[in-house]
């Protein structure tokens, strides 16, 4: 929740700085200030509401649910960012398998030779595919 | 054009064999999707989405609306047969669907709701057809005060009906509203929150926004779960209804169309409330309401039946008005702007050949699904027996490409990923997606409105009280939301009233 007042904070200051009003009318600031403010307002009163919740019925179960598999998610968005950086300079057809790979690693497969051999192997079918489709992916270093 | 010449306009198009077989295609993938849990409607329509670029605007549209279908009749199946729901809408399917396949009645529980989905969506459709024209036409007569007002109504409807904590959910509303402001302002020309970013000049293109808010969060949360899924094994036998489940599903049935329908129109969770609904009533008016939760019938039929004719229902305002009153509707309108075609009570009499044809082809669809769905039970069983952790490699590297294709950029990838992360962080703090999802769309029509209207009244706000449409629309928003602000407090007290007791 502070979180939302902070954004609904900043969203105010910067909607105010673009100008409420311009000559023709209503400027291009006017809807962010007021969405921001309402921002403010909704968030402040969840925040009073949870804390007198908490107040009436104990403690709340926040922070008991499960951590979830941390690693797995981090592994998973780790590689997707490093794809997505990578993909341009060295080309779909090299970091596609290591990305398989590794998303084959953090959804808990084991079998190395499956996963290697899957990887490849999909890699190639998807890309002849989208380029027969006439969606352009990134060659890379193997121009062809 | 009158109805007949139209109806006639819509089958000639519906029927061209391209349309016909992005149809088919259309239903095939969405019973996939439906039949696949971890991935939804929303996340497979922007996957797809832009694959139908290269498609003329009516193909593009007639195969989304068919994945939105198809994975209305392929969500039931799961819940039938594994006691999973594949979509939200066919949670309540799981109740009884499940006992009936656990006593060995899997036929006439999937016969059932496929045959109920089929009259639900005939039926929904020819009411959206007589709804359609009168409101296109009144909505010729609203300028930007009465659009504000819609829009504001309906973003307080999202609100009021909201399942969760209808604070979280006016707080995604705000920050869709927000996220849709990012960029050139159409009106004055400003830019508005880019930071200095070139990427964020167009805005937050709406497809990342989706993958991430839809495909790649659900993938996320889905990561958690390590537990293998059991089948329950049985012979498919009698698909089709004995004439007993007949007497007893076709109250339901009606009913359900009913429901549905009106459900599917008022913005808000739409088919889901539906099921909820039919299924409640169901329950109360039944002579015999102990049969419900151990196997009931008509548990099965109503709920399924609502949830087909609610997609009729939903169509109303997206193709008379132009706002989309749930997400997979914002989804479509957003797929349409992005084909060039501007939404709004103009569509009609400027692209016949979309709106006839679409309708036209959602009834042909669904005739497809019937076919599709009762013999291939099998084959979409057998599919649900793929291990999860196979699959979601492929969701991801779809959503990949989906998100790189469209401009050829890997800023749309990571953006993607970086909306995968929050959704998937506003699932584990219980907020809704969608709300967010549908104000973005909506907030750059209300932004539009809200100053058209400004500039004809000199900046005076009463413009919105003077207009008698507007102000009626506006003063209802303004009790509901009251009105569930105040229904929350009183909850709250009573709950701390025993509480200071003991």
């Amino acid at each position: 929740m502070l979180f939302w007042i902070g954004m609904g904070a900043f969203v105010v200051t910067y909607a105010y700085s673009l100008g409420l009003n311009s000559v023709h009318g209503p400027g291009p600031g006017l809807m962010p200030f007021i969405v921001g403010l309402l921002l403010c307002l909704v968030s402040l009163y969840l925040l009073v509401s949870g804390l007198m919740k908490k107040d009436a019925v104990g403690e709340t179960h926040k922070g008991e649910e499960k951590r979830g598999n941390l690693g797995a998610i981090s592994l998973v968005v780790g590689s997707l960012i490093a794809y997505a950086l990578l993909m341009e300079r060295l080309g779909f057809l090299i970091t596609t398998p290591l990305l398989l790979m590794a998303l084959f690693l953090g959804s808990g497969a084991r079998k190395w030779r499956f996963i290697v051999f899957t990887s490849i192997l999909t890699s190639l079918i998807v890309y002849f595919a989208f380029t027969y489709l006439r969606i352009r992916l990134p060659a890379g270093i193997f121009r062809f | 054009m009158d109805l007949f010449s139209g109806i006639l306009l819509g089958f000639k198009v519906a029927l061209q064999p391209v349309n016909l077989f992005y149809c088919f295609a259309g239903c095939c993938i969405g019973t996939l999707i439906g039949v696949l849990p971890g991935i939804g409607p929303v996340g497979a329509m922007s996957i797809l989405l832009p694959m139908t670029f290269g498609l003329s605007p009516a193909t593009a549209i007639i195969m989304l609306a068919g994945i939105f279908y198809g994975a209305m009749y392929g969500g039931s199946t799961t819940s039938i047969m594994v006691n999973i729901p594949g979509e939200p809408s066919s949670v309540i399917t799981c109740l009884d669907g499940y006992q009936m396949a656990r006593r060995g009645r899997v036929g006439p529980a999937l016969g059932i709701s496929a045959l109920g989905s089929f009259i639900g969506g005939t039926f929904s459709l020819i009411g959206l057809l007589f709804l359609v024209f009168p409101l296109a036409q009144a909505a010729l007569q609203f300028g930007p005060p009465e659009f504000f007002a819609i829009i504001c109504g309906s973003m307080v409807l999202l609100i009021y009906l909201s399942r969760g904590s209808a604070g979280k959910a006016f707080v995604m509303i705000l920050v869709g509203l927000l996220l849709g402001t990012v960029g050139i302002d159409s009106i004055s020309g400003v830019t508005r929150f880019n930071f200095g970013s070139p990427y964020l000049l167009d805005g937050i293109d709406f497809i990342p926004l989706a993958m991430g808010l839809f495909g790649i969060s659900e993938v996320l949360e889905n990561l958690e779960e390590t537990g293998e899924r059991t089948i329950f094994k049985s012979k498919l036998k009698n698909l089709l209804p004995n004439l007993e489940d007949w007497k007893r599903s076709i109250g339901p049935i009606l009913r359900g169309t009913v429901i549905g329908f009106f459900g599917g129109i008022l913005p808000g969770a739409g088919p889901v409330t539906a099921t909820f609904l039919s299924y409640t009533i169901e329950k109360k008016i039944s002579k015999d309401p102990g049969r419900f939760g151990q196997g009931a019938i008509e548990g099965v039929a109503g709920p399924e039946t609502a949830n087909n004719a609610a997609t009729g229902g939903s169509f109303v305002p997206v193709l008379a008005l132009g706002i989309p009153p749930n997400v997979i509707m914002a989804f479509l309108l957003g797929a349409l702007i992005i084909h060039g075609v501007a939404p709004g009570p103009l569509l009609i009499s400027r692209h016949p050949e979309i709106f006839w044809g679409v309708m036209a082809s959602m009834y042909v669809g669904n005739c497809v699904l019937l076919l599709l769905n009762l013999p291939l039970i099998g084959f979409w069983v057998k599919i649900l027996k793929i291990p999860y952790r196979v699959l979601m490699p492929m969701i991801l590297l779809f959503c990949i490409i989906g998100s790189y294709s469209i401009n050829n950029n890997a800023t749309d990838v990571i953006v993607m990923v970086l909306f995968g992360v929050v959704g998937y962080i506003l699932r584990k703090f219980d907020y809704e997606a969608a709300p967010l999802m549908v104000a973005y769309i909506l907030g750059p029509m209300l932004e539009r409105a809200f100053r058209k209207s400004l500039v004809l009244s000199d900046g005076k706000l009463n413009i919105f009280m003077e207009r008698r449409i507007a102000a009626v629309i506006l003063v209802i928003s303004a009790l509901l939301l009251v009105h569930s602000g105040y229904s929350s407090y009183r909850k709250f007290k009573s709950k701390r009233v025993p509480r200071q007791k003991a």
